[in-house]
Formats: structure tokens, sequence, C-alpha cells
């Protein structure tokens, strides 16, 4: 690594540490927002039903980047909010992770067999003691490890919130080939930022999948 | 308060068609190039040879982890400095392929391991030459267990070849840019970019959904549900 890229290695890292900070954020929320999504994409209406696939659809179809211009300019103008790029970055990032999210949330409340709810039920437990005590603790087990990946998938969209002027690991990157004059030394750095950071998560991932796999 | 107003960007539709052809283009080739590398980097990992084993399993795991974007950045201007001059369109071509192309590993690896050794002995043995047994035996299986994350994956590289946009390729995403940036009416450039997309991610989509009926008509007695 030569020097003059070297001296920056404080952007770098602070770059690193922006990037993890917005997609936690961003998984937090679209966690969240995909519980309840999730929640209603198997509600016993067929109307709210249809709203929540309509939503998972959309945000799922929408690329990432057309969200981030949508929410940066679009809604600055639309309902002159004037939101910052971190505003407009966690906005976006959100929708997109819950789209996910409640595909995930969807697929670890479906994994539990209707005849469990049927059990519990008949055993006196109310709908939501049902859900706290048998479905949830099983449910979240499945859910884990896909939440992972989803967590994956935002930190590297996150590296779209550059586009609007938003200074995480990858504008950090293109901040610095714009002082040094060196692209490729700099953008190789990036990459393997990134990759270390996603692997480890992945590999953290995988040992949960390992953990979770033969409770069942 | 703001007025919506769709009619705004009516000056400006003149370049759109040209900029859906060539998202539709920019996506076609490299789902088609994707499964071109996606086929060779499953028989890679799946192959009896460690080392291949070996790069199969990094490529997919360093495009897996790395942005699409840095990808895009990396090809157009980091091989530039190196001295490879690589145009907007085919730097994003090439990088939608290799990001793609880690997926189809993945896709197709899983695919190929469900199919139990026995099977191809079994063909073999009963005379089948090695294009039949992949013909008959195991592409009809696989793609059972294929067609599905296919879809998805196709979805995603239509959705990632509006990053082309960042190094100045034509396509839908840049449009919406320009459109929005013209006429100051963002929001309304952001949802006719969005219905367009969605419209095409959804064809693929429904093209999923009858390609499994098809396949669930299709199916041997046992299988049906």
């Amino acid at each position: 690594m030569s020097s003059q890229v070297a001296a920056y290695w404080y952007v770098f890292l602070k770059g690193v540490g922006i990037t993890l900070w917005i997609s936690w954020l961003a998984l937090i929320l679209g966690g969240a927002v995909g519980l309840v999504i999730g929640l209603l994409r198997i509600a016993p209406w067929a109307a709210v039903r249809w709203a929540a696939i309509v939503y998972i659809e959309v945000f799922r179809s929408v690329p990432p980047l057309v969200l981030f211009f949508g929410c940066f300019y679009g809604l600055s103008y639309a309902m002159k909010l004037d939101l910052s790029p971190f505003s407009a970055a966690t906005i976006a990032l959100t929708l997109t992770a819950s789209a996910l999210m409640a595909e995930v949330v969807r697929a670890g409340i479906e994994s539990v067999t209707r005849g469990q709810w049927e059990a519990a039920l008949s055993q006196g437990m109310t709908y939501p003691q049902v859900f706290r005590y048998v479905v949830w603790p099983q449910a979240i087990r499945v859910m884990l490890p896909p939440s992972v990946g989803v967590y994956i998938s935002t930190l590297k969209d996150s590296s779209l919130a550059s586009i609007i002027g938003y200074v995480e690991l990858t504008k950090s990157g293109l901040l610095v080939r714009e002082s040094t004059g060196i692209s490729f030394e700099v953008l190789l750095i990036i990459a393997i930022l990134y990759f270390v950071i996603n692997y480890s998560i992945s590999l953290v991932g995988a040992a949960l999948e390992r953990r979770f796999k033969y409770v069942h | 308060m703001y007025e919506f107003a769709l009619a705004g960007l009516l000056p400006y539709t003149g370049p759109l068609p040209r900029a859906i052809v060539l998202t539709l283009w920019l996506s076609t080739l490299s789902i088609l190039l994707s499964v071109a590398v996606g086929v060779l980097g499953a028989l890679c990992r799946t192959s009896t040879s460690l080392v291949l084993r070996w790069i199969g399993g990094a490529y997919v795991e360093v495009l897996r982890n790395i942005p699409l974007l840095v990808v895009i950045y990396l090809i157009f201007f980091g091989l530039a400095q190196v001295g490879l001059r690589v145009d907007g369109f085919n730097s994003a071509l090439i990088a939608l392929t290799l990001n793609a192309g880690a997926y189809m590993t993945e896709i197709f690896r899983g695919g190929l391991i469900a199919i139990p050794r026995g099977q191809y002995e079994a063909a073999r043995s009963q005379g089948m030459t090695a294009f039949q047994l992949y013909r008959y035996v195991v592409f009809p299986q696989v793609f059972r267990i294929i067609y599905a994350p296919l879809g998805n994956l196709m979805i995603g590289i239509v959705i990632g070849s509006s990053l082309a946009s960042v190094i100045g390729v034509e396509e839908v995403t840049t449009w919406m840019r320009r459109a929005g940036d013209e006429t100051f009416r963002y929001m309304e450039s952001f949802l006719a970019v969005g219905v367009i997309y969605v419209v095409l991610a959804q064809t693929i989509n429904i093209g999923r959904i009858v390609t499994g009926r098809w396949l669930l008509s299709r199916a041997p007695i046992g299988h049906r549900r």
C-alpha cells in the first residue's frame, strides 16, 4: 500500500463505522416494519394479505438506487421535508430491508404447523399466548439464519447512499480517490473492507444456523 | 403546497423507450452470461479437484460479499488506471455478470448436488450417452429445483442493472435522474420509473409462477400435491 493512501487510514476506518451503523439501524427498523408486514401477510383477511403482498412485491421490485433518489429528491421536493442524506438513506434502506424481512417472518411463522396452533388453543391458551409461548420461540430459530442474509444485503445496499452524498465506506473511498488520484488501490481497499465485514457476518450466520439446526 | 403533475414529464418521454430497451438489453445479456458463469462455477464447486473447488468457493464468497457498486467502480475507474479502458456499458455488464454469476453458481450447485450419484450410474449402465444422461435424467430434475431461485435472481439482475446509471449508461434510472433534474419533478419521475421496474420484475415473477404451475402439472403422480 502506498503511503499516500495509507495516510488516509482514519477515513476508511470511519467509513467502516458509519456503514456498520446505518446498516444496523436499517436492519432494526426494517425488522420492525417487516415483522408487522409479515404478520399482515398471513392475516385471515384477504384484503389485508393482498395489501401486504403489494408492499412486499413493490419494494422488492424497485431498485434500491431508485428508492434512494425517490426518498432524497422526491420526498424532499414533494413534502418540503428537506431530508438529510442520512435520513433519506435510512428510509430507503428500511423500505428495502422490510420487504425482505417480511418474507423471512412469514416463512418463520408458517414453519410452525397448524396442528400446534390447534393443540395449544385446545389446551385453553389464548391467541396471544399461543403466539408468545408456542409459535414465536420456534419461528425465531427459523428466522435467524435468513435474517443474517438480509443484514448482509442491507449492508451492501448501504453503499448506494454514496450516490446521494452520504459519506459511508464507499463515499469515503471515492473521496480518498479524488484527493490522491489513485483509483485502483483505493477501490480495492474498499472492496476488501466490505468483504472482511460481510464474510465475518456470514460466518456468524453459519454458526447460528449450525447451532439451531438440531433443536427441532 | 406541492402539485403532483405527471404531465410535467411529457416533454422528456422521447428518450424513455430507448432507455427501457437498454435496461432490458443489459439485463438480458448479463442473465445469459451469468448462467454460463454459473454452470462453470457449479461444475468447479462440485468437481473432484480440490483446487477447482477452492477457486469456485473463493469466487462465490468474494463476489457475494462485495457491493455491486464497488465492483462497478473497480472495473470502470480501477482498471482504467491500470491501463485497461472499459466503457460504461461493458463495465456494468462485466460487473453484473460477475456478481450474478456467484449467485448462479450457488443455485446450480444446489441443483446438481440434489441428484444422487446412483442415478448417473444407473443411466450410464442403461447405455445412455453423456448427453442423454444430462438431457433426460439430470436436467429435468435440476430445473425443478432451480427455477424458483433463478426467477428471483433474474429480478435481482434487472434491479442491479440500475447501478449502470452511476457510470453514465443511459438506461431507465439515468432517465429518471435527468428528467428529475430538468423539471424538478423528482417525485413524478421516481414514481414513473418505479412503475416501470415493478412491471419488469413482476413479469419475471409471473413467469416464474406459471413455470411452477406447469412443472406441477407434469410432475410424476407421486409428486403431485
